[in-house]
């Protein structure tokens, strides 16, 4: 593909910058505290925080359809569906979770390393600097248009889904070896 | 002071940095689940950062389809993950995946 033209210009206008700088500030530490809360209430209400503070992100750089589906639909189904499990399981109480042990450790190497890694292939790589000319598309024709398998495939996937997890919350399960035993053994 | 691809896909690292920490390091399940859906988020940020910035206008709509769908087999991903916490956490009465461990 020929590449003609420029790229599109970083953010320059200073109230978007800060914006933008603020949102990922937040993301980083919303994420973070999400990981490292010990009571797992707080956990899920910091990761929709996350999922907010993302469609806030797109909102300066993406299509406006991205944002609203990511506020509406990612953001509060992935919530309600935590919430219900939580409903469901520790009935929304505050609960701690263990003492910090050695994985702590091993996975914070494991992560600085990542960042490190994508952190030097970031610095060390030269992005195309020029562009195709042609004029960009909205994103409902790009997506019926240019990806139908993709979309047929996300249906078949998002039903595999929903069927899986219905069949999993309704499965019986075994006794305990431990003696924890279960009460939605079915005989 | 500008914000550009650079930035963005700093702050995207970083992010699956911290999703690929708690995959290691937390015991809990529901908390595992929540690292893969940063880490699911951390690549559709770099999706549409490249489209945005990184690639051309033409891809800008490319890009965000791309995050679109990761973020739909995220929530999938996310409902079968919960659904198996919730078999671990009624067979062992803890959301931790080494519970049965002597």
């Amino acid at each position: 593909m020929p590449l003609i033209g420029s790229l599109p210009q970083p953010i320059t206008s200073a109230p978007l910058v800060l914006f933008v700088y603020l949102v990922l500030i937040l993301l980083i530490g919303s994420a973070l505290a999400s990981v490292l809360l010990r009571n797992t209430l707080y956990a899920v209400g910091a990761f929709a925080a996350s999922m907010v503070l993302v469609a806030l992100l797109y909102l300066a750089i993406a299509p406006f359809l991205l944002v609203a589906i990511q506020l509406l639909v990612f953001t509060t189904v992935s919530a309600a569906l935590l919430v219900g499990l939580l409903r469901g399981t520790t009935g929304l109480r505050i609960s701690s979770a263990g003492r910090l042990g050695p994985e702590w450790i091993i996975g914070a190497a494991v992560s600085a390393t990542l960042f490190a890694l994508l952190a030097l292939v970031l610095g060390a790589t030269a992005w195309p600097v020029r562009v195709c000319c042609a004029l960009p598309l909205s994103l409902g024709d790009t997506l019926t248009n240019d990806y139908p398998v993709a979309f047929a495939v996300l249906a078949v996937i998002l039903a595999s889904a929903a069927l899986g997890s219905v069949l999993l919350f309704a499965a019986p399960t075994l006794p305990s070896p431990r003696g924890g035993g279960s009460r939605t053994v079915r005989r | 002071m500008t914000a550009g691809l650079n930035l963005v896909l700093v702050a995207s690292a970083a992010l699956f940095a911290v999703g690929a920490f708690a995959l290691v390091a937390r015991r809990s399940a529901v908390v595992m689940l929540l690292g893969t859906q940063f880490m699911f988020m951390a690549g559709s940020i770099a999706f549409v950062a490249f489209a945005q910035f990184g690639i051309g206008k033409i891809h800008s709509t490319a890009g965000a389809s791309v995050a679109l769908f990761a973020g739909a087999v995220a929530v999938a991903e996310l409902a079968v993950g919960l659904a198996m916490a919730a078999l671990i956490y009624r067979q062992h009465r803890s959301f931790a995946l080494d519970a049965d461990r002597g």
